[in-house]
């Protein structure tokens, strides 16, 4: 850990707290070893997740502006930089949207102030994990801080949509030919596998209506990443880790496809800097990823 | 068939692009929505937009595959006349919703859903289909 441990705000959405806690934790216990604290947000509510897209509905605009009041809040008391963390990518793009929102059109955050009674002043800037791994602490001082050897791990980049779309709001990368995930497999030394299918749509909240088809679209993208040779795929989005590990149970569509693990990037970080995982709920992924690591963990499993 | 725009249709189209903030007219026709679209909608984004700009409001808002839009938006980041489909199927999906005309009945949802998924999924859904 370096000397001076930097607190950042840390908005964590209710999934982290539930069935995204493995991403947390191992989050959170990378961020030790790398040197800085998710300081989680007092006084938090649900973002509302999926950003609104029609003009007129502000109503879906009042959860997110409420956090960004928080984290304002917490940032002005604190005299830190007013930067609010996030892990969930539906969050990240909630959050982000809004932000742009109210950068582009005043009367729209006055309108949401007097409802919410409550004075956002437009300071804060969402950043996801990821970003504060690129942009603050380096990649390239990232790969310095790895312990384990994982040239052994080919490993896909998956991206997803919300992470990267609409571009001109979220500007986080090129959402038809994104590296940034590319790049940090490469600071931690694993084989990364490029493959078409990194950008397409897991099937999202479709999978309340229409299971059928997230296994479809869930399967296309594991196959195609299987083809091109992948292992295991990362992500960083809890509804994109959730379609892809579950809908392998579908053993009719999985029929011709061998498991593939799916890994929250975290997760993944937590095992190149050689820490202990036991909290990362490994064990929970419908596909148990701990097999693949700890077989080539070992001296003795380097036969592929 | 003959396409005649109704007249009380040109109205609710352009209270739908007030809504959604989007300029249906600006749409020339390409297809690149269509050709991206993840979720084999039919009729596809562009038809549902063409219905709109023949002033066939009916048969965009009763579509059956407006439900199977995922919100990915790889339709609206492509269009070269920056229109967001996605945008307009929300704004149609929504004149149901406040109708009270939910496409999920929450009484007979699969317990296993709820059990597994991540909220996020369950939040999402609320909002798109209830």
């Amino acid at each position: 850990m370096s000397e001076k441990t930097v607190r950042v705000p840390y908005y964590p959405g209710c999934t982290m707290k539930t069935k995204a806690l493995g991403f947390e934790r191992s989050a959170m216990d990378c961020a030790e070893v790398i040197g800085f604290e998710m300081d989680e947000l007092k006084d938090w509510n649900c973002c509302g997740a999926s950003y609104p897209l029609t003009k007129d509905n502000l109503m879906g605009l009042t959860a997110p502006t409420n956090i960004l009041v928080e984290a304002e809040r917490r940032c002005q008391k604190e005299e830190v930089d007013p930067n609010l963390l996030t892990l969930c990518v539906f969050c990240y793009n909630t959050l982000k949207r809004t932000e742009f929102a109210f950068g582009q059109d005043e009367k729209k955050l006055e309108t949401i102030n007097a409802f919410l009674d409550r004075k956002y002043e437009g300071s804060i800037r969402v950043i996801h994990y990821l970003e504060y791994l690129r942009d603050v602490i380096g990649f390239d001082n990232l790969a310095k801080m790895v312990k384990t050897d994982m040239s052994k791990y080919k490993v896909a980049p998956y991206y997803g949509c919300l992470l990267l779309k609409p571009q001109k709001e979220i500007g986080l990368d090129d959402p038809e030919d994104p590296v940034i995930l590319h790049n940090f497999l490469d600071a931690l030394g694993c084989k990364v596998i490029d493959f078409p299918a990194q950008v397409d749509c897991c099937g999202s909240y479709l999978v309340m209506r229409e299971p059928e088809k997230v296994s479809k679209l869930s399967y296309d993208i594991l196959a195609d990443a299987n083809e091109y040779g992948a292992e295991t795929l990362v992500t960083a989005c809890p509804l994109c880790q959730s379609n892809l590990d579950q809908s392998q149970g579908d053993k009719v569509q999985f029929a011709d496809l061998d498991g593939m693990p799916v890994l929250y990037f975290t997760q993944l970080l937590a095992i190149a800097f050689g820490l202990d995982t036991k909290t990362h709920l490994l064990e929970e992924h419908h596909i148990d990823p701990r097999p693949l690591f700890e077989a080539s963990g070992s001296s003795d499993g380097e036969s592929k | 068939m003959l396409i005649n725009p109704v007249e009380k249709d040109q109205k609710r189209i352009s209270e739908l692009e007030l809504a959604t903030g989007e300029s249906i007219s600006d749409c020339y026709q390409c297809g690149k929505c269509t050709a991206g679209c993840p979720a084999s909608m039919d009729p596809a984004p562009s038809v549902l937009i063409q219905f709109l700009k023949l002033g066939q409001f009916e048969l965009a808002k009763n579509a059956e595959s407006i439900w199977s839009c995922m919100a990915c938006l790889t339709c609206s980041e492509r269009c070269p006349k920056n229109v967001s489909p996605a945008a307009i199927i929300e704004g149609l999906k929504n004149l149901h919703l406040r109708d009270m005309d939910p496409r999920v009945n929450l009484e007979t949802m699969s317990r296993d859903f709820l059990a597994h998924s991540p909220q996020m999924a369950i939040i999402s859904g609320f909002r798109k289909f209830i």
